[in-house]
């Protein structure tokens, strides 16, 4: 096991007693400053988002807005410029087996077979448990392809597979940056169920990017949107719709109040976003 | 952090005449000509006629054959990979000669070719050849139909479709193939003027060796190759600059 | 559209036979060596000075059988030996060094900035240039040959290999730490697999290179071996052995190029699964 996993992980097991749920995200005065020496690209200025334990939040916010930094930020992928983040109220410094990350386009090792890769996590960590990938693939769908190669398979179905990647590592936080975004509707759809039934049963924190306002409503608990670059907190949507959430839900009155509000915060942004491109050029 | 990665790594190239230094003055390897008496050596060969001589041949005859080979091997290149009937009858004869490394061919130019001089150029050209053709049949075979298609649709007609669509499509991959066709021209231009004898930098390098001047292999080598290098980023600036578009991958 | 139909369409549909393709390439083949017998038989150029197909593969015929090659009574097989123990041994050598120099230098700045910009000045050098230095600093005349073999091989696989390194997705890092994977399990399970396919890139185009220097390195500094066997014929104008020389040395190409390919397949067998 690597020593980054342990240095962050010791605390919470020594320190205070164990809190009963875990998974808590708290982001405090985060600024993220690419290329600091030359173009100081300011991706995220100044941003505070604290996200509870076993809580779903999405992130909306118009394209180049520093979203994916931040989720890299809490990965342990990119040291913040200024501020942190803490996790269970310790500093993020590294990637940690506890936050599972699912990417945009998928990160299936295609070199190892879907069970190989399935079982990756857990032989880098406990150990692999004889059944567990199995099983974990039977659930996504994915019996039968244990042998193949990530190639061999369609775009839902990577998908689907990365997802296994991730649970079966158990992660208390999972980290899900557009994963979605290049399937059809209907695998889509079929996706989303898969991924709030999982989230309900095992509960796992879930930090969802999208640029999909629909999608954000439908599957959160809140929606953060975010402002053009350099990013902030520009709006937290509460989601008050009743769970379990069915496709229909998004005929009801209520869902097209919460999504006119967010989309006209969002037009705004993307309106600002443009203009800023232009005055850059 | 910048400027000691730039002094480190200018200290690994410093390295290498120091090592080299070292290594002649403890007497580690015997028979090692010393940088001083390369670089009298060099300045003795620098006002002679001959040797200025020696690097015009040999750059003269690696530019024209490269020249012609990618000349010759890219409209090739570009009709095999898109014609499986003239790849079908071209491509097997061309695959049977590919193995054969060029510089096996110079006793056949030599006997063949009506001026020795040609018969070097020929394996160089060989050397450029094969790789160019590769490259360019792999990059006109792997360009998406839907382009070609798009071309079609908006009335091109098969040449137009092959000098709009599939040649530029292909453009990077012949780079790719013009970058290891230059070192194997060099390659074989060396061991042909070795072998042949005559003039050129390999023969200058060579007879330094039988005629026992040790000290000129090492300036033969290094003049060889600067000029190698050179040639490479000739290549390399020619293929930035004819792509534009799309930066191509130094390989 | 495939260009079959092309084909079909602009000669008027089926009004030429097309031969299957199996025949058009056997006819590439025949085309080839009638080539190369009506120019020895015109005479065109200096071919009259060359040997024809037909004496040829007589000659090859008989080389294979065991008749020793120009004077010095080795057989083809000697020959062949001697040229290919050589590509075997410089690729062994050049293989087990420039494969962990390779990931080394992509893996590791500081191995990269202490180590690369010493080995690119040598790089630019063809390795048949290192042949008199060679024969002049190594104590037996095979070591020196070897040695320059060796160096042909060395530099395209250090160069892919880092290469591959170098474009290894970093997502693909982040997901294995993400896992769990410290550093070694990163290597070994993302960075080395990732890399395989330049790494195989790299040994083909060692092996061609291989080829080439060991040929122009008997052919200068002669001795035994193919290379040496082309040139001596030569010499003695024996022009039917100077054309089996050429014709062994491309089958031992040929043996060689297809021999890696397959290991790299098998090696590199995700990426072709589809
Ligand atoms: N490594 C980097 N160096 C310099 N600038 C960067 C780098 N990575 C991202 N940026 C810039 O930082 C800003 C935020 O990038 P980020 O990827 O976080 O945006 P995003 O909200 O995820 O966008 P998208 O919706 O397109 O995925 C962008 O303007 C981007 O161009
Ligand atoms: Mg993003």
């Amino acid at each position: 096991m690597s020593n980054q996993t342990q240095t962050t992980r010791e605390p919470t097991m020594e320190g205070e007693p164990t809190p009963e749920k875990t998974g808590a995200i708290d982001i405090e005065n985060l600024t993220k400053v690419y290329d600091p020496e030359g173009e100081r690209v300011v991706a995220v200025d100044d941003m505070d988002l604290q996200i509870g334990a076993e809580e779903f939040v999405a992130l909306l916010g118009p394209s180049g807005c520093g979203k994916s930094t931040v989720m890299n930020c809490i990965a342990g992928y990119l040291e913040p410029t200024e501020g942190e983040v803490l996790v269970d109220g310790n500093r993020v410094s590294g990637p940690d087996p506890k936050r599972g990350v699912v990417f945009q386009d998928n990160r299936l090792f295609p070199w190892k077979t879907i069970q190989e890769n399935v079982e990756f996590g857990p032989q880098m960590n406990d150990g692999v448990e004889e059944g567990r990938a199995r099983s974990i693939l039977d659930e996504m769908g994915l019996d039968g392809f244990e042998d193949a190669y990530p190639s061999g398979l369609s775009g839902g179905m990577q998908q689907r597979a990365e997802l296994a990647r991730l649970l079966a590592n158990d992660p208390d936080i999972m980290l899900m940056d557009e994963p979605f975004s290049a399937l059809d509707a209907l695998t889509k759809e079929i996706m989303q169920k898969k991924l709030i039934e999982v989230w309900e049963r095992d509960n796992r924190t879930v930090l969802f990017i999208t640029h999909d306002v629909e999608e954000a409503i439908l599957l959160a608990d809140r929606v953060v949107v975010m402002t053009a670059r350099p990013g902030q907190v520009k709006d937290v949507i509460d989601v008050d719709l009743d769970r379990p959430r069915d496709p229909e839900v998004v005929t009801t009155d209520r869902f097209t109040e919460l999504r006119e509000r967010a989309l006209s915060v969002i037009r705004e942004e993307a309106q600002r976003a443009l203009e800023q491109e232009e005055g850059e050029v | 952090m910048e400027t000691r990665r730039r002094l480190v790594r200018a200290g690994s190239v410093l390295a290498v005449p120091i090592l080299w230094f070292l290594l002649t003055r403890l007497g580690i390897v015997a028979g090692l000509p010393t940088p001083t008496a390369v670089a009298s050596s060099f300045l003795e060969e620098f006002y002679r006629q001959d040797f200025w001589l020696s690097v015009a041949r040999s750059t003269v005859r690696v530019l024209v054959s490269f020249v012609v080979a990618a000349a010759v091997a890219i409209p090739l290149g570009l009709l095999i990979g898109r014609y499986t009937v003239f790849a079908d009858l071209t491509f097997p004869a061309l695959e049977m000669l590919r193995p054969i490394p060029p510089i096996a061919w110079i006793p056949f130019t030599i006997l063949v070719l009506p001026a020795s001089e040609l018969s070097i150029m020929f394996i160089t050209f060989l050397g450029a050849f094969f790789p160019i053709l590769l490259n360019t049949i792999q990059g006109a075979r792997g360009v998406e139909v839907e382009f070609s298609r798009a071309a079609q649709s908006l009335g091109a007609g098969s040449f137009q479709t092959f000098r709009h669509v599939i040649y530029p499509s292909a453009l990077p991959a012949i780079h790719a193939g013009m970058i290891v066709g230059m070192g194997l021209a060099w390659v074989n231009l060396i061991a042909g003027e070795m072998v042949a004898g005559g003039t050129g930098l390999g023969f200058l390098t060579w007879s330094a060796y039988t005629s026992g001047s040790y000290p000129t292999i090492i300036v033969g080598i290094i003049t060889i190759g600067v000029l190698g290098a050179l040639s490479s980023a000739l290549v390399r600036l020619f293929a930035n600059w004819q792509i534009g578009w799309r930066e191509v991958e130094s390989a | 559209m495939s260009t079959v139909e092309q084909v079909k369409r602009r000669f008027g549909a089926g009004t030429v036979p097309l031969l299957t393709k199996r025949l058009r390439q056997a006819l590439s083949v025949v085309l080839f060596f009638a080539l190369w017998a009506v120019l020895v038989r015109l005479e065109v150029l200096g071919f009259g000075r060359f040997v024809g197909p037909v004496p040829a593969l007589s000659t090859f015929v008989s080389a294979l059988l065991g008749a020793p090659m120009t004077g010095s009574g080795a057989t083809i097989y000697q020959h062949a030996a001697f040229s290919a123990m050589r590509v075997v041994v410089a690729m062994v050598l050049a293989t087990a060094t420039a494969i962990p120099l390779g990931l080394l230098i992509g893996a590791n700045r500081r191995w990269e900035d202490a180590l690369f910009p010493a080995l690119e000045v040598f790089r630019p050098v063809p390795p048949v240039a290192w042949v008199p230095i060679a024969l002049l600093l190594l104590p037996t005349f095979r070591s020196g040959v070897l040695f320059v073999v060796f160096v042909g091989a060395f530099f395209p696989i250090l160069v892919n290999t880092i290469e591959g390194v170098d474009t290894v997705d970093e997502e693909y890092l982040r997901a294995a730490e993400s896992l769990g994977a410290d550093s070694r399990e990163v290597f070994r399970h993302v960075i080395f697999p990732a890399t395989l396919p330049s790494i195989v890139t790299g040994v083909s185009t060692g092996v061609g290179l291989a080829w080439i220097t060991v040929v122009a390195a008997e052919m200068i500094a002669g001795g035994i071996g193919i290379g040496y066997i082309i040139f001596q014929a030569y010499r003695l104008l024996q022009t039917d052995v100077v054309a089996v020389g050429m014709i062994a040395i491309g089958v031992l190409g040929y043996a060689s190029a297809a021999l890696v390919y397959r290991i790299g397949n098998r090696l590199t067998e995700w990426q072709t699964i589809d």
